[in-house]
């Protein structure tokens, strides 16, 4: 009986050492800070006189920080240039990732090794030195690609506010393109090879195998690649605030997490910034969930 | 069964712990710059700016005394991220003892309650050696938040080789400033007149001022806001003009396009102000001798300035050397060794707030590149006809965010009724009094 006791005890001790290192991070990297976000989202500092010098506090506000930023344009038009974003971006980039992995699978290329390290090497870049790489090759007089653009009749402005979106997506689209080929390449290399076989003896061409089979098969790959996609896409950040280093019609809120950033550090407003943090991180929740949803209903429908 | 899970309660409060002492480790430790303990009776303070010359005043300072030592850390320009690194910094406590702020910063950092008021110990060092246009920048609500560095009237800086190609003198008014610009623009395509820098409010607001604007004004304890006067609007409209006519470059400020444009001597004239002479220096060191500088063209002909950029000296809230802080600030605002130091560079111009340091900082100021001429009377002489009664906002950094956005999508005009109207939402918002 004690021994029994011990044991479980033990085993108990064991379960609570490992997790511990999990939990602690939890707590401290992920609860406090959300905790602490959503006690900041209900003050607003305000300054003290009729004229703001007699120093500042905080006051509290209830919801009023989550009402101004729903309430605020530019808020909501940083939603309206993510939409767009989203809609060029994500089909863009991983129809493109896909259709690079399903070349690279099939036995048509040659170099393989060099095709991947090529593809992938554009994600080992910190995106912060791509994007200002990107900014030079945007800028006319410095950048030898608009001035080749521009010799060959195709003069385009990649600073013009109305499409500027395209510069970002483009410099998005370049990072991630290869790190999602990756991962489709690997996920191809688990498709059985004996289910491609059958699929050439009954008459398949490789178009057809790579669609009707390759494709359903890696499924759950493409499903979580568009997860991270969606929740990577809708942090966008470092692209359009290095692009609006230069465009001069671009919001300093062009996207969410930049009305944050300027509610934040700019005008020092966190509890707005807080408050418009904790709706963008549920926006992203909810679309997760979507996704994930989505991901496994046609997942199950194709197996019925 | 209770004992056990109170056990591993405890197991993980444990690891809690240790982390938590981890954490603080790391926090102490980096927050010990701005501790700084006194050690054999030197006060250590630091100092964190990012204007040329500020290692230079720092390691004078500290050679002309050895009860202070002020360790300096240079940091990024104000609003391209200075600004918000010493925000966080005061937020956190680990603000450093001194810090430069530009003049049309310091009412918000005042009002935010980010710096400390010096009246009680450095009110009579602002009244007793600085002008009344000077003075009315750091003394905000009967209060003195800062002890002035600079003046910065402007002055229009042209290429005299280039103008004397084109048979163009330097303009006396806006009109002859317009007439030279089409002049510019007809005799070489690929020339114009000057720049203008719709991503720099700080511009357009020395220009608006020039012309008698007054985007802020106090009555009694209440705040008027009017970025929409006659004044502003006539000189909004004017650079709108000029810029759709495509007159001047519409260009970001010291990028590289305007940068390559001044190199390549396709940009004749700098719209600056006195602190441009070192600047201008360093960005084309190669037209040496080919420059001049001339007051700032006006409206009627009479002499007028603005003041485009300037900045004090500052104590963050937070600092408890307050006594070393301003020994330090003193000998920065009012010593001809300081700016001595500073100007040592070459590549600074800055023009002492403290009227009797002209004479003394023009000559470490080296003219070469300006073909000797004396730019420094030149620039003091403007400081007179500065418009007198501008005031910067209770939160001007906001404010010229939101008028940068609107001048980059609406015409010039336009974007002042778009400042007008966050403006008094904003100050409303902070909870403070309009008048009107």
């Amino acid at each position: 009986m004690v021994k029994a006791a011990t044991a479980a005890r033990r085993r108990r001790l064991t379960a609570a050492a490992f997790l511990a290192p999990f939990l602690v991070l939890f707590v401290v990297a992920m609860v406090a800070p959300v905790g602490y976000t959503i006690w900041m989202s209900l003050f607003r500092e305000q300054s003290n006189g009729g004229l703001g010098f007699g120093g500042a506090e905080r006051v509290f506000v209830g919801l009023d920080n989550y009402v101004r930023a729903v309430s605020d344009r530019g808020f909501r038009s940083g939603f309206a240039n993510l939409a767009i974003y989203c809609v060029i971006y994500i089909p863009l980039m991983l129809g493109g990732a896909l259709a690079l992995a399903l070349l690279l699978d099939t036995a048509l290329v040659r170099a393989r090794r060099f095709f991947q390290l090529a593809l992938f090497l554009p994600h080992a870049v910190p995106g912060l030195i791509a994007a200002i790489i990107w900014l030079y090759l945007y800028t006319p007089g410095l950048s030898p690609i608009v001035d080749l653009l521009a010799d060959g009749g195709l003069a385009w402005n990649f600073f013009d506010p109305d499409t500027v979106v395209i510069s970002v997506v483009n410099m998005a689209a370049w990072q991630w393109t290869g790190y999602n080929v990756i991962i489709f390449y690997a996920a191809l290399q688990a498709v059985p090879r004996e289910v491609l076989e059958a699929s050439a003896i009954d008459g398949a061409g490789s178009v057809t195998t790579a669609l009707r089979v390759k494709v359903p098969m890696i499924r759950s790959a493409v499903v979580l690649t568009t997860l991270f996609t969606v929740v990577g896409s809708i942090q966008l950040f470092t692209e359009p605030r290095v692009v609006q280093l230069k465009a001069q019609g671009m919001d300093s809120a062009w996207s969410p997490v930049l009305y944050i950033y300027r509610a934040a550090f700019t005008e020092h407003d966190y509890g707005l910034a807080a408050a418009a943090s904790l709706l963008l991180a549920g926006l992203a929740g909810g679309l997760s969930y979507a996704v994930t949803k989505f991901g496994n209903r046609t997942r199950k429908g194709a197996l019925a | 069964m209770k004992h056990r899970t109170l056990r591993s309660a405890a197991a993980v409060a444990g690891a809690v712990t240790s982390l938590a002492l981890l954490a603080a480790g790391c926090g102490s430790s980096g927050s010990d710059g701005s501790g700084g303990a006194d050690s054999g009776g030197v006060t250590e303070i630091t100092y964190w700016s990012w204007l040329t010359g500020a290692q230079e005043l720092t390691d004078a300072f500290n050679k002309s005394q050895s009860k202070i030592k002020v360790r300096f850390e240079k940091i990024p320009s104000g609003t391209n991220g200075g600004y918000d690194k010493v925000v966080n910094a005061v937020k956190a406590g680990n603000a450093p003892d001194v810090v430069n702020l530009e003049y049309n910063a310091l009412p918000e950092f005042a009002s935010q309650g980010l710096i400390q008021d010096i009246g009680d110990k450095a009110g009579s060092t602002v009244t007793s050696n600085f002008p009344a246009q000077i003075q009315n920048l750091v003394t905000l609500g009967g209060k003195t938040w800062a002890l002035p560095r600079d003046a910065a009237p402007q002055v229009f800086y042209y290429r005299k080789d280039l103008f004397a190609k084109h048979n163009l003198k330097a303009p006396k008014t806006w009109d002859d400033f317009k007439a030279a610009a089409e002049k510019v623009k007809k005799a070489d395509k690929a020339s114009r007149i000057a720049a203008f820098w719709a991503d720099e409010p700080g511009l357009l607001a020395a220009l608006a001022w020039q012309a008698g604007a007054k985007w802020y004004a106090t009555e009694g304890d209440a705040w008027k806001v009017s970025y929409t006067d006659p004044a502003s609007k006539k000189v909004a409209g004017y650079w709108n003009d000029l810029v759709k006519q495509d007159l001047v470059w519409n260009q970001v400020s010291y990028s590289p396009e305007w940068t390559k444009g001044m190199v390549d001597g396709k940009t004749l004239a700098v719209i600056g102000a006195s602190w441009s002479g070192g600047a201008l220096k360093a960005t084309v060191p190669a037209q040496s001798g080919k420059w001049a500088a001339a007051p700032m063209p006006t409206w009627d002909g009479t002499p007028a300035s603005g003041m485009l950029g300037g900045s004090a000296y500052a104590l963050p809230k937070g600092g408890k050397k307050a006594e070393a802080a301003l020994r330090f600030t003193t000998f920065a605002t009012t010593t001809a060794d300081s700016f001595k130091a500073q100007l040592s560079s070459g590549a600074s111009s800055a023009l002492p707030a403290k009227q009797d340091l002209v004479a003394a900082a023009k000559q470490f100021f080296d003219t070469e590149f300006y073909g000797g001429q004396d730019i420094y009377t030149l620039s003091s002489a403007q400081i007179a006809t500065i418009k007198p009664g501008w005031v910067w906002g209770p939160l001007q950094i906001s404010a010229n965010g939101t008028l940068k956005d609107a001048m980059g999508t609406q015409d010039y005009p336009a974007a002042l009724d778009t400042t007008q109207q966050k403006a008094v939402e904003a100050i409303k918002g902070r909870g403070l009094k309009l008048a009107g």
